[in-house]
């Protein structure tokens, strides 16, 4: 599916140039959850962003390739690249808060991502069902005549404040509320095409009343909700592949099981691939078929999650198994950093 | 056993107002928490967000003033020479030597670290504060070398410095005074792994060599369970479950202990799965009667996880059903649950 080979990524820094991926070697194959674990500052994010060209511009691909399907990235054209992210990558980055726009309704962000990535399909509906394809055009006149209306009513308003009989002006005022309100007034609305897919991809993360969270504003959810809506925006485009970059960091435990079972049970439905980047090996543990560990811009480590886990062959995990408390009292062993090779 | 402190049944409720600025509701942070913290020990809180932990470390500080119940200090740290013992009643005076007995480590050590300040100036400040004369100099190159750093670092400033180093200055200020109690509120959570195994390392070498008590709040089982001795979960602002950690770990009585014991991602692969479901409810109860209880009947979301679930084998607890307030039963000796009396 993704095939990332020898891939190095530097950033250029007043201090000097960062060599941020030395050298990463990565094969996702369809179907498969693969961990991608490290500590900060290990790579495991730049990871992500390079193979989506999602850099910075201090940073720059210097060698390399990233394959998906084939199909080269790391040369294609920012239109070709902008249909693959949303469109067969889909993301989940760690914050949900912060990745979701505060100031738009669940409705209008996951109808953009359907509008870029799966409007034939939205047209295909809307004629199937005889539907508005985006909004409700009922009541809706075109924005010239409506402008018209408006310019008609303020000069007839204005006219008649003038001449001192202000009370001929309430119809014109009235019609500018009507106008104004339109949606408010407007009860038995029908939903588009769009609005239909919107709550079709809510519900596919199980998310309650989809028509009701469809109009709320982000802040209004809770945080596993709020993740929900963003693994439901990463699948709306019909994603082939799941780039998650730590999705249950902020979360609580208990949501975090909840969240890690979601994704689980979607891949299986779907058959996606699934790249779960975090720093818990825990996570990794319960929901990953293989891991990679990262350190210092290099896989150090690749293999099945037992095989780590029972017979780590690599000193940095080891280290990493080792620092983390296992219900005895006996003290940590704390990695030593300066010895571990990277091979 | 011989208690620091004592909280005896504590409240803390922040009322919520309505646009004219008469109260509505009230947000039970606290409801009535009863801990006996041992002295020398290490006492953990448990619990996700929003359930407390946080707004109890600030009242043992005095910081938020509680609405009713008392914590009542041990002579060890407050001497005898105040007019009472119990923190409420404290003057200002007789609270600034009490709060030079107890320190505190933040969650995030750049928060707490005044970017325009020298590691000297930021380590010494509690001294010059409570007027501590003297080598101050000495005693911070002292501090300093106890948490693993040296006389190298006196004139560099806090961004100059890895996050683990951050919290080993937090952590030596917070030991500047020679404190009793260290308040430790998620001191390890942003930190990676191998750090935060420097730290619990550093915490436990501090507390044998200076006899401290720790109050350890922390979300992650697995490093409350390596740090603490004794332990109590909390789920919206009140205790569920108090015990001793091996107790707690090996047979916990509340569901939502269990849940939490389980939802803990681990190795273990033929680990039994608890799922819990649902949402966390809000805290917030209105004074208005008809609306006053928590709903016990299933949420839809509660319904539609329940399809998603059935048939994998995975044992779940609906949120919902948590919200039945019991009384704290006695199960064994020292070990305390909100359980269902058969």
């Amino acid at each position: 599916m993704l095939e990332i080979d020898n891939l190095k990524t530097n950033f250029n820094t007043y201090d000097g140039v960062v060599k941020a991926l030395d050298g990463v070697n990565l094969k996702i194959k369809d179907g498969e959850i693969f961990g991608l674990v490290g500590e900060t500052g290990s790579g495991k994010s730049v990871t992500c962003y390079s193979a989506l060209k999602l850099l910075p511009k201090t940073g720059e691909i210097v060698d390399g390739s990233v394959k998906l399907n084939g199909e080269e990235l790391t040369q294609a054209s920012e239109e070709r690249l902008r249909e693959i992210r949303g469109g067969e990558i889909g993301i989940i980055f760690q914050d949900p808060l912060s990745a979701l726009n505060p100031v738009m309704t669940i409705n209008e962000q996951i109808g953009e991502i359907l509008v870029l990535h799966q409007n034939v399909e939205i047209q295909k509906l809307a004629a199937e069902k005889e539907i508005p394809t985006y909004k409700s055009e009922k009541w809706k006149a075109s924005p010239g005549v409506e402008f018209t209306i408006m310019a008609f009513c303020i000069s007839f308003i204005s006219l008649f404040v003038m001449l001192g009989q202000w009370r001929f002006s309430l119809p014109f005022f009235f019609v500018m509320l009507m106008l104004f309100f339109r949606d408010y007034v407007q009860k038995d609305n029908p939903a588009s095409a769009l609005d239909l897919m919107v709550i079709d991809a809510l519900s596919r993360v199980k998310l309650p009343n989809p028509e009701q969270i469809a109009h709320s504003y982000p802040h209004e959810l809770s945080g596993g909700m709020q993740q929900r809506v963003m693994i439901a925006m990463a699948l709306a485009g019909k994603a082939k592949m799941l780039i998650a970059d730590e999705p249950t960091t902020a979360l609580d435990v208990t949501i975090q099981a909840q969240i890690l079972q979601l994704i689980k049970d979607i891949q299986r439905e779907e058959n996606m691939s699934v790249l779960l980047i975090t720093h818990d090996l825990g996570v990794v543990a319960e929901t990953c078929e293989r891991v990679a560990v990262m350190y210092k811009g290099k896989i150090v480590e690749e293999a099945s999650v037992d095989e780590i886990f029972t017979n780590p062959k690599n000193e940095y995990t080891k280290g990493l198994l080792n620092a983390i408390p296992k219900g005895g009292k006996e003290r940590l062993e704390v990695p030593n950093l300066e010895e571990v090779g990277t091979s | 056993m011989k208690e620091i402190l004592t909280i005896k049944n504590l409240k803390k409720h922040f009322p919520v107002k309505n646009a004219w600025g008469t109260d509505v509701a009230l947000v039970k942070a606290l409801d009535g928490v009863d801990l006996k913290i041992e002295s020398g020990k290490t006492f953990g809180i448990v619990g996700e967000s929003g359930c407390g932990k946080t707004t109890l470390m600030r009242t043992l500080l005095r910081l938020v003033e509680p609405t009713s119940g008392s914590v009542i200090l041990s002579e060890e740290i407050i001497g005898d020479e105040v007019s009472s013992n119990k923190l409420e009643e404290l003057g200002s005076e007789e609270l600034r030597s009490f709060r030079k007995q107890i320190g505190v480590v933040f969650q995030d050590p750049m928060g707490a670290l005044n970017p325009r300040m020298l590691i000297k100036d930021i380590v010494s400040e509690p001294l010059v504060i409570h007027g501590k004369t003297g080598d101050v100099r000495a005693r911070v190159v002292e501090l300093l070398k106890n948490v693993g750093l040296g006389e190298e670092h006196l004139y560099r400033y806090p961004h100059e410095f890895s996050g683990g180093q951050r919290q080993r200055i937090v952590i030596a200020r917070a030991l500047a005074l020679d404190p009793k109690i260290l308040v430790l509120d998620e001191p390890t959570s942003a930190l990676d792994v191998s750090v935060q195994a420097q730290i619990l390392n550093l915490l436990n070498d501090l507390q044998k060599k200076y006899d401290l008590t720790y109050i350890f709040i922390s979300h992650d089982l697995s490093v409350i369970e390596y740090m603490c001795d004794r332990l109590a979960v909390m789920y919206l602002g009140r205790v569920v479950e108090e015990a001793d950690t091996e107790v707690l770990f090996s047979n916990p009585q509340h569901p939502y202990t269990k849940a939490l014991l389980s939802a803990t991602p681990s190795f273990d692969k033929n680990k039994e799965k608890i799922m819990i479901l649902g949402d966390v409810p809000s805290p917030i109860i209105y004074l208005d009667e008809s609306k006053a209880k928590l709903a016990t009947e299933m949420t839809e979301q509660e319904k539609l996880e329940i399809e998603a679930i059935e048939g994998k084998g995975i044992d779940y607890i609906i949120r919902s059903s948590l919200n039945d307030v019991f009384p704290l039963v006695q199960i064994s000796d020292g070990h305390y649950a909100r359980v269902k009396q058969q």
